[in-house]
């Protein structure tokens, strides 16, 4: 069955591949026939220069793997995106149910993304005359898992546009953008439309009944002078019902298990940076408990300090987004660091810039979408003193043979 | 002396196809040819014209920028036709054999004579026969330059890459042409001769891992711990104005024949590998230098469309039947052009194609072979994965930054991350790896080649 479509595919692609090929009737759509003809059957070229054979991997195999590593938050999403509705709603609804109605609310989001996103993508390839980049469809899942399911659709095509176009193809494309092109996206709505997208107010759908996030109550809390750990536990969000995800927030965020499967489809491909992700949670969590150190509550002087930074470190770990982040924005090859050492100190700094963000900063109750653009713009710096240091070590090695020669 | 090193970085191809302990001989049959092209940017003035008698040995061409520097024929004959490329690029020259002996000689040795003799002498030989072309010089592996005196000289005993000859099997009946060429070796530096074999072979107890008067190192791990600049850069790395010289068992052989015996030797060994090359058929051959590959490779090949490799499958020449055996060449690797287009291949879960990527099934499994061919498995893509390619260099090399130097033609940069160190060959296995198919290869070469203008 496989080899007949396969013929049957190659034959009709024969057929209308000259209508594309220049001066044919198609010839400026080629991108979108090469996007096709490489989908549906590997390319039948074969190697020029001196490395005669190649190994089986290919950019479409690894992009889609970061796709197949979000399916578990999108899932999650989903369902979770329904469950809310009902919560927020007041009315009972079985799993199968939720996950129906989160479907409902997610996939348009999902859809709009890929549309809107692809639109430009194929208008940019059709014009630059290049190939259509599979980068893409990661950034295409990507962005809305990182907006609340209450977003409305014109905003994630305005969003995306964005992202794509002056987060990426201004740029060059794929694998010349400086900053994470999603996050680029999310950031853009954040400061334009801060009233969808503040991460602290979870609106329901429909009928506008809001929900507040862990991270929203606790700084709110915490400005208070209250115990925060006490006010979270009375308002539902426990260590454990964080940990779980039956809570509000963005799409892809709120469970840990999703972006842990995520997490660990990408590091046994080797397709997604374990020491990125290793360093932020390191970074994050020395952190939080270095801000445990800090003075809280009331000084002798009487003014009130902040006991938001008094919250176990566990909590700075499966609160908000930074799993999420960590492990699908901040490991995007292009924006992060190159080399291994700048990939460490890359991701502690991301762990550190979020937390520094979340306590100390009252404007943003969440820190990881700045603290990864943050990084983003920082990597080149961070990798130009690894290559120096590199260079310096590489000259000392020799050094070594001169001295021995005498 | 002896040193041992483990490499650990690296990847040895689990390809089909590795030559046979088989050697077998070819006689040509009709006519040899002699090509001045291979000698890469040397200006060669030719001597003779079409028509002309020449002995073995007898003088073709010398270079334009050293007089004393020749280019012979390998067999007594007359001049039947020279062939000239673009801008009168001297290409090849034909010579059909007409059987006489007569031959040009030159000083001839004894394996110990070669230990005292003179180096002004030993160079004058190696320059006038022709056979300083197998000498090969660091930085940009050129043909090494007389006048230059080198810190040290490597000898290459190794056959990681898929695949070359087994200097062990080369070196079979040729035990006192090695130990000469050696020895002369040991007369052109005062530094030391390396010569550096494969640990797996430390028991063979043959000519190489019993050679006198060098040092022999053993270097185990997987592909590249056989490259010269592997070796090198364990051994002795090449500081800014460092010279070194580098041979393959397989040379120092020939120039062992040469000093030994007084004439030009006429043949020499290929080994013949890879699945495009019938199974009987892969081994080793020792044939005429100059002999057209139709004759090589006569009822070799394997039916349907095959690529012949000059040099090996990771870093090599595609070149095609209407060619011969060169000066250079040690061994042809001969494997399908595969043009097959698969269903959705892009994502399919293959085990029959390798990948050294986790993402990619067939990684996981663990001493399985597989057969190789040419498709390149993939388009074109920007860089985008990062990190990747340090796994394939022992060399101290950060490959990412060096490549994005090397596409900026930041040649100060590019010194500074040592791309001095490096040849071509030493970035195959970035090539093979790399999800986007960039030649990393040909970035670095363009760069080398910059920077050998310039000057630095």
């Amino acid at each position: 069955m496989n080899k007949d479509l396969k013929e049957t595919i190659e034959k009709k692609h024969k057929e209308i591949e000259p209508l594309f090929h220049k001066g044919g009737k198609f010839e400026k759509l080629y991108p979108l026939f090469e996007a096709q003809d490489t989908f549906a059957l590997t390319p039948p070229d074969v190697t020029d220069g001196r490395t005669h054979v190649r190994d089986a991997v290919d950019l479409k195999r690894v992009m889609f793997t970061v796709v197949v590593a979000l399916i578990p938050c999108l899932l999650w999403g989903m369902y979770n995106a329904g469950h809310q509705y009902y919560q927020g709603t007041g009315r009972e609804a079985g799993s199968i149910v939720s996950m129906f109605r989160g479907m409902w609310i997610v996939m348009p989001i999902v859809f709009v993304s890929y549309a809107v996103g692809g639109f430009w993508e194929v208008l940019f390839a059709v014009v630059r005359k290049h190939e259509i980049n599979e980068g893409f469809l990661v950034t295409g899942m990507l962005f809305p898992l990182t907006l609340p399911p209450t977003v409305p659709l014109w905003q994630v095509a305005v969003g995306i546009s964005f992202g794509v176009v002056i987060g990426k193809e201004v740029f060059g494309g794929t694998g010349f953008n400086i900053l994470n092109p999603a996050l680029t996206a999310r950031a853009y709505l954040f400061f334009a439309h801060p009233k969808n997208m503040t991460g602290d107010i979870w609106a329901a759908p429909l009928d506008g009944t809001t929900g507040a996030t862990p991270l929203g109550i606790g700084a709110a809390a915490g400005a208070q002078g209250q115990n925060v750990v006490e006010v979270l536990q009375r308002e539902g969000f426990g260590f454990f019902s964080i940990l779980g995800g039956r809570i509000p927030g963005s799409i892809g965020e709120t469970s840990v298990i999703a972006i842990l499967i995520g997490a660990a489809i990408l590091i046994v491909t080797g397709v997604g940076s374990w020491r990125i992700m290793a360093g932020g949670v390191a970074g994050l969590l020395g952190t939080a408990i270095l801000m445990n150190f800090l003075p809280s509550g009331m000084t002798p002087d009487g003014d009130l300090l902040t006991t938001w930074t008094q919250i176990p470190f566990m909590y700075h770990l499966v609160m908000g987004s930074f799993l999420f982040g960590i492990v699908f924005m901040a490991t995007d090859p292009v924006s992060a660091a190159q080399t291994d050492t700048g990939k460490w100190i890359y991701g502690v700094l991301i762990g550190v810039v979020t937390v520094l963000v979340r306590v100390t900063n009252p404007g943003f109750p969440e820190g990881v979408m700045i603290a990864i653009l943050f990084m983003n713009v920082m990597a080149p710096i961070i990798d130009y003193y690894v290559v120096r240091a590199h260079i310096a070590k590489r000259n000392a090695y020799l050094r070594k043979f001169s001295y021995a020669k005498g | 002396m002896t040193a041992d090193f483990t490499i650990t970085k690296g990847l040895d191809l689990p390809m089909e196809g590795a030559p046979g302990d088989i050697a077998r001989t070819v006689k040509s049959k009709g006519d040899i040819s002699v090509y001045p092209s291979e000698y890469k940017k040397v200006k060669l003035k030719l001597l003779v014209s079409e028509g002309d008698e020449v002995p073995r040995g007898g003088v073709l061409a010398r270079r334009k920028d050293q007089e004393d520097f020749l280019l012979r024929a390998p067999v007594a004959g007359t001049v039947k036709s020279i062939v000239y490329g673009d801008r009168r690029a001297l290409l090849e020259i034909v010579i059909e054999p007409n059987g006489s002996e007569a031959s040009e000689s030159f000083t001839s040795y004894t394996v110990d004579g070669l230990a005292r003799a003179s180096r002004e002498k030993l160079l004058g030989i190696l320059k006038d026969s022709g056979f300083m072309a197998l000498v090969r010089q660091r930085p940009f592996n050129i043909i090494a330059e007389a006048d230059k005196s080198p810190k040290s000289i490597f000898v290459n005993g190794m056959n990681t890459a898929p695949f070359r000859p087994d200097a062990h099997v080369l070196v079979r009946g040729k035990e006192a042409e090695l130990q000469a060429g050696l020895n002369a070796l040991t007369r052109l530096t005062d530094g030391p001769v390396h010569l550096c074999l494969s640990a797996d072979k430390k028991g063979a107890g043959d000519a190489l891992t019993n050679a006198a008067h060098v040092n022999v190192n053993y270097f185990q791990g997987p592909h590249p711990s056989g490259n010269t600049s592997t070796h090198i850069h364990f051994l002795d790395p090449i500081l800014p104005g460092d010279v070194v010289w580098t041979l393959r068992v397989s040379d120092v052989i020939r120039i062992g024949e040469l000093l030994l015996t007084g004439v030009l030797p006429s043949t020499q060994t290929v080994m013949l590998a890879g699945n495009g090359i019938k199974e009987e058929m892969r081994g080793y051959v020792t044939v005429p230098t100059g002999t057209p590959l139709s004759e090589l490779l006569e009822g070799a090949l394997e039916e349907g469309e095959m690529r012949i490799v000059r040099g090996d499958a990771l870093c090599g020449e595609k070149t095609s039947i209407g060619d011969g055996v060169r000066f250079y060449d040690q061994g042809f690797v001969v494997i399908p052009e595969d043009r097959e287009r698969l269903l959705l291949g892009w994502y399919a879960p293959t085990k029959e194609i390798f990948s050294a990527h986790r993402v990619v099934p067939s990684a996981w499994l663990k001493g399985k072979t597989f057969s190789f061919g040419t498709n390149r498995r993939g388009s074109y893509r920007a860089l985008v994965l990062t990190g990747i390619y340090d796994k394939y260099v022992p060399l101290d090399i950060m490959v990412d930054p060096l490549a994005r130097t090397c596409i900026a033609k930041d040649t100060d940069e590019a010194i500074a991350l040592g791309i001095l160190e490096t040849d071509p060959e030493d970035f195959a296995l970035c090539t093979f790896v790399c999800p986007s198919k960039t030649d990393f290869g040909a970035i670095v070469a363009e760069t080398l080649d910059l920077i050998q203008e310039e000057g630095f």
